[in-house]
This record gives C-alpha cells, structure tokens and sequence, in this order.
C-alpha cells in the first residue's frame, strides 16, 4: 500500500515527466521530415530524369 | 445511272467509311502531349509536379489537363513503391526536371508562389532541387 504522501510525490512527477517528453518531441519530428524530404528528392533526380525520358507525351 | 456508277459510288461510300473511323480512332489514341497543353499557354507546370490551368481554361483543356496527369501519377506511383518513397516526393522530384526543362515563355508555379513565365534566363527552381 502506498502512503499518501509518496503518491503526492509520484502523481506530479509522472504528470511532469509526459509533459517534458511530449514538448521537445513536435519540433524535432518536424526537422527530419523536411531533412528527409530534401535528401530523397535529390537522390530520385536520375530516376525521374529517366521516368521523363521514357514518357514524353506525359511530361 | 450506270453499273459501274453504282459500284464506284458504293467504293467511295466504303472507303469513306473506313477512313472516317479511322480518323475517329486516331483522334482517341492521339491525346494531346504535355508540350501540346504548354504550347496553349493556358497550361503551366505546378512544382507539385502535375500540369495546371493558368486560367479558366474551356472544360476540353481542364479534360486534357486532367487526362496528362492522371497518367503522370500512375508513373510516379509506379517510381515511389519501386524506390519505397512517397508518390508525393517522385512528384516534386520530377518538377524539378520539368521545370528546368521548360521553354521560354512557358509557365511555372513554385510552392506557395503566383503563375510566372519561364525568360531567357534558367527557370527559378524550388529550393529543395538541390
């Protein structure tokens, strides 16, 4: 059985830990997406290059 | 009318018909090109990497529009799960090489930004080219 008190000490401190790890999460996620993004766009330059080739109708 | 008349009327009929459906087959195989729509200018390149209307544009262009990209799509879905990306990264991808290769005069849309035409100089490229 847990005392009173440590519960007191628990429940706020659980309570801080979600807020401190939700809080930096956004922000970095957002970073990678567009690094991600920018690095998988350069690297499909040459497959696109050939997709246009093959296909001149469309493009 | 003669005999032969007749059977040279009954020629021209025939051949008159095949070549009409011909005609009407070729006119269905024979879609308008991307360079086509460009050459309108009513048609521009979206750095989405699909075509768009400049203007308003008549219902049979926003049909030839529509038909272009519907292809462009199924070849960039066919790239993004070859290479396990997102469709819409192929896409911005290849407006990169459609907009560095438009002809002077031609339309362009970077992301965000208004309808401009290609000059003499290189087109602008949206920054994620490289």
């Amino acid at each position: 059985m847990i005392s009173r008190p440590l519960a007191a000490a628990i429940v706020p401190a659980l309570l801080a830990g979600c807020v401190q790890v939700s809080a930096p999460e956004k922000p970095i996620e957002i970073n990678l997406n567009i690094n991600i993004r920018q690095e998988v766009i350069v690297r499909l330059q040459e497959d696109v290059r050939d997709l246009i080739q093959e296909n001149p109708g469309v493009f | 009318m003669s005999r032969k008349m007749k059977l040279m009327i009954a020629a021209g009929i025939a051949v008159a018909t095949v070549v009409g459906g011909n005609g009407a087959a070729f006119a269905m195989l024979q879609a308008p090109t991307a360079e086509s729509l460009r050459a309108t200018g009513e048609v521009g390149e979206d750095a989405s990497g699909y075509m768009a209307l400049v203007g308003s544009g008549s219902a049979e262009l926003r049909r030839q529009v529509d038909a272009v990209n519907i292809q462009r799509r199924a070849k960039y879905t066919e790239l993004a799960s070859a290479r396990g990306v997102k469709i819409e990264e192929v896409a911005a991808a290849a407006a990169c090489q459609i907009i560095r290769g438009l002809r002077q005069g031609q339309y362009y849309r970077l992301p965000g930004g208004a309808w401009q035409q290609r000059g003499a100089q290189p087109p602008q490229l949206p920054s994620y080219c490289g």
